[in-house]
């Protein structure tokens, strides 16, 4: 095999989560790609909690749908994950024989899955750990054993873990793993689902997930302040940098609330740091008076939101793409403020300095929507070429404009050099009142249309901006797939899916949103007669937002849902496949002879 | 944050620190008085202008950074300490000064106000207290007399005002003063002192209305009430003294310092900077960031 997708849940000290993490670290060292999503049950501690793992020999961008691996430690916590954990007919369930279950009795309605192994994973631990805390030790090695999965490495880190604690527990542990495999090797699988080798064998890959790796990110770029406040799914960022910014000589302020962490990031910015603030959806909300303040004042600033489901708290610990029109439309007045979103852990590293570079260029405040897909989840990063990356500092004043510096001075391009306090002859009122040239408040309605023009006039050549876009696939083929953050990553299977399948598809992926660069879709909708807008929200947002800027063929339909189900690329796939059909057939009368 | 440590003192006159703009306030403003005070408290401090950043919130005493020739930041209603702290923390050989009314500094920004206090940032907070909003043409303010009569209380307002004296004090803020342009002397002297002081710094300025305010809070009623309170015997030392004296925030008006923590805890923004230093030896090159997410 490939491809393997895993996923176990348990009750909250079973740790599944934990043999899903100690499982990715193997894989990355063995250099396998893979990625791991967690979910819990709204529960502090102990309740249920479940992940996916997904291993492949090549890259793989999303944690795609059906399991092809179900470890259930006990069936109430497994089931309690519905969706996220779907069974199907080719799937392997593992479960424990001590919940009492038949192998032809569990609970998985109308699904009668490709193999079902009752093992008796806690008296295993117990007999092998004297305690059944060494269950997912268990777990581990039973994967290892019927998946040909990372042995030596799984190993190599339970001795790292358990090393640090008693020689018992090691001991008990190593025991726990062999039990595992041993138990395997007794009991083979049939028809051999044994991975194959990776094809990057021994790389090296980082294993990281995306909010720590947007937190590096804004390091790289030179962030050296950050203001937030703690919310699900975005405080790992917060996390990350208050223990790492210190030692680049910035500071992160844990703030009373959002209103105060995006106000001081705008006063650090007003002080000439490069700042930045993180959140997820109520948190944007709040977040949304001081962002028309930077827009005005013309303060560069990173507002990274995190999405989950909302409105309101709504579903705080799952992903969503819900808050495009917010990130877009929420400002009060006319301004506009660039969108960005990353589409991988990976991705959101160089997206991060890219929301740095556009801030402080153009002066504005930027919204990076990450999801809690791509925040949380973990994933095996291979190494970045960090050379590749310019940094932009914003446009200081020159000592001749010090002279007779103008803070707001109409320019060509609308972007007027911004001095910082500590400079002589620079000083100049910011303010969230319409302001002359000079920064002086006035009640001008001219003056306020003039200075309305500058502050949007400068974003338009982001609208320029290529690269900020993906273009895969057959320039000329009459279908087209458009998608956006982490779901992106299904349309890049999707496409590999169709290509494999011999269907001619093309895909473009925006990691710039707003503004909308009409160009590059024209041009990329120019070849195309039927698609699909892919995207995790229920009014398929970014769908609305290209067809008011964009004429867009009316045989590219939304393909949203909201909810915590994935999208998955192979039904992505078949709404392709019949819209290739319905495409022939709508061509076929023009290949009848006339008469 | 590899600024190096610029703090010049150097002669200015207070007619430096004033600028080209013409305050829009009604004549004969309290905030006039302030304002003068301020230039004078700063020329008495002797930072040059480009050295200190003046931030406010909405309101007519949040106009002041504009009359001034310091950087100043002319924010959004209630956010004035927030986005202070954000610059002091970035910067912090700024001087760095706050100002507002009371419904900016107790009303919609009242949330603020202890956490600045609790973290002891080095700032001087400068409240213009009128007990009206002035700006929106006299509605009830966080101050306002209970049973005052405005156009959002037609009938009497029906609640207590906030005690900014007392509020500040329990938070712990660790320098409390008030004033009132009726003596601008005791004002210049509360502000140069506030902002000599190492950490925060609380000024309640009682900086009358004169278009919407009562007439016995008008300037020449303050030349009579006001008592300082070195007269009065005051050890401003003694916090529970000076909350005691607090209480009196509406009946009496006492100016001078109330409080002047002898042993200030640290500032915030020192604190900031040692960990920066302490800690920067241990930084990754950036360029090898990511080797941080090395698997284990």
């Amino acid at each position: 095999m490939h491809d393997l997708i895993i996923g176990m849940a348990g009750s909250g000290g079973d740790g599944v989560v934990s043999a899903g993490e100690s499982l990715i670290t193997a894989a990355a060292i063995e250099g396998y790609h893979a990625l791991l999503t967690k979910s819990f049950g709204s529960q502090i501690r102990g309740g249920e909690s479940s992940c996916r793992l997904r291993i492949s020999t090549r890259q793989v961008f999303n944690p795609n749908g059906t399991l092809d691996v179900a470890v259930a430690l006990n069936w109430e916590d497994f089931l309690r994950f519905g969706g996220e954990l779907p069974v199907d007919g080719h799937t392997v369930v593992i479960y424990d024989s001590k919940t009492g279950v038949a192998p032809d009795n569990i609970p998985l309605a109308g699904v009668r899955p490709a193999a079902t192994l009752a093992v008796p994973i806690g008296d295993m631990a117990k007999q092998a750990a004297g305690t059944d805390k060494a269950k997912n030790t268990v777990v581990l090695g039973l994967l290892a054993g019927w998946f040909g999965i990372a042995r030596h490495s799984i190993l190599a880190g339970i001795r790292k873990k358990f090393g640090k604690k008693s020689a018992e527990v090691l001991e008990g542990n190593e025991r726990a793993f062999a039990a595992g495999v041993s138990y395997a090797e007794a009991n083979p699988l049939s028809g051999g689902r044994s991975m194959a080798a990776p094809e990057n064998g021994g790389a090296t890959q980082f294993v990281v997930d995306g909010n720590e790796m947007c937190a590096a990110g804004a390091i790289f770029a030179g962030c050296q302040f950050f203001g937030g406040y703690p919310i699900t799914p975005s405080t790992e960022i917060m996390q990350f940098l208050n223990r790492e910014i210190w030692k680049y000589g910035g500071a992160v302020l844990q703030a009373e609330d959002e209103i105060a962490g995006v106000g001081a990031a705008v006063g650090a910015s007003f002080a000439g740091k490069k700042a930045m603030t993180a959140t997820s959806g109520p948190g944007m909300s709040l977040k949304t008076e001081m962002l028309g303040l930077a827009s005005i004042a013309e303060l560069p600033l990173v507002c990274v939101n995190v999405q989950r489901g909302g409105p309101s708290t709504g579903l705080p610990t799952k992903s969503e793409q819900a808050d495009l029109f917010q990130a877009i439309f929420s400002a009060h007045g006319d301004t506009v403020r660039p969108v960005l979103a990353p589409i991988s852990v990976a991705d959101i590293f160089g997206i991060t300095i890219e929301g740095f570079n556009i801030a402080e260029q153009y002066q504005t405040p930027v919204i990076l929507l990450s999801d809690q897909e791509i925040g949380q989840r973990k994933e095996t990063v291979s190494p970045i070429d960090t050379k590749t990356f310019e940094l932009i500092e914003r446009r200081r004043p020159t000592a001749n404009e010090l002279e007779h510096y103008e803070r707001f001075r109409i320019t060509e391009s609308g972007i007027s050099p911004i001095s910082t306090p500590g400079a002589a002859g620079g000083d100049y009122l910011a303010s969230g009142i319409e302001h002359n040239e000079q920064g002086a408040p006035t009640a001008s309605g001219e003056m306020h249309a003039r200075m309305n023009e500058k502050r949007i006039k400068k974003l338009h050549p982001l609208k320029q901006r290529r690269d900020l876009f993906v273009i895969a696939g057959d320039p000329q083929s009459p279908l087209g797939l458009i998608s956006w953050g982490s779901v992106a990553g299904v349309a890049l299977e999707a496409l590999d899916l169709a290509r494999a399948g011999g269907l001619q598809v093309k895909l473009l992926i925006p990691k710039l949103l707003y503004p909308v660069a009409e160009e590059v879709y024209q041009d990329f909708l120019g070849s195309v007669q039927a698609g699909l807008v892919i995207e995790q929200s229920h009014q398929g947002q970014l769908y609305r937002v290209i067809r008011m800027f964009v004429d867009v063929p009316d045989g590219v339909q939304p393909f949203n849902k909201s909810g915590s189900n994935p999208i998955v690329a192979r039904e992505v796939l078949d709404r392709l496949q019949e819209m290739a059909l319905e495409l022939q057939r709508r061509r076929a009368p023009e290949l009848q002879p006339a008469g | 944050m590899n600024t190096a440590a610029v703090q010049t003192l150097t002669h200015h006159t207070p007619k430096d620190y004033q600028s080209d703009l013409k305050p829009i306030w009604c004549p004969g403003c309290g905030d006039f008085g302030v304002l003068s005070s301020i230039y004078r408290a700063l020329s008495g401090i002797g930072r040059p202008p480009h050295e200190i950043a003046f931030v406010s919130g909405i309101g007519c005493s949040s106009r002041i950074p504009g009359y001034t020739t310091a950087y100043g930041f002319n924010s959004v209603h209630g956010r004035a300490l927030p986005i202070a702290q954000g610059i002091k923390l970035a910067n912090p050989d700024l001087l760095v000064l706050v100002a507002g009314g009371d419904g900016d500094g107790f009303s919609i920004g009242g949330g603020h106000v202890p956490h600045v206090i609790r973290r002891n940032i080095d700032l001087t907070y400068i409240v213009m207290d009128n007990q009206i909003y002035g700006l929106t043409k006299g509605q009830l303010s966080p101050t306002s007399p209970r049973g005052l009569k405005t156009v959002t209380s037609t009938y009497g307002s029906l609640e207590d005002p906030v005690n900014p004296l007392l509020y500040v004090l329990a938070y712990g803020a660790s320098f409390v003063a008030q004033g009132t342009p009726a003596d601008m002397p005791g004002l210049v002297t509360i502000i140069e002192e506030g902002i000599r002081f190492p950490g925060f710094a609380f000024i309640n300025v009682q900086s009358p209305c004169v278009t919407f305010g009562e007439p016995d809070q008008q300037l020449k009623a303050h030349k009579t009430a006001m008592k300082s309170l070195s007269s009065l015997g005051h050890d401003p030392s003694d916090r529970l003294q000076a909350m005691a004296l607090a209480q009196d925030y509406g009946r009496e008006l006492y100016t001078g310092i109330f409080y002047r923590n002898p042993d200030p805890p640290p500032k915030y923004n020192d604190l900031v900077r040692e960990r920066q230093k302490a800690m920067a030896p241990t930084a990754l090159p950036k360029d090898r960031i990511l080797e941080m997410f090395l698997p284990e």
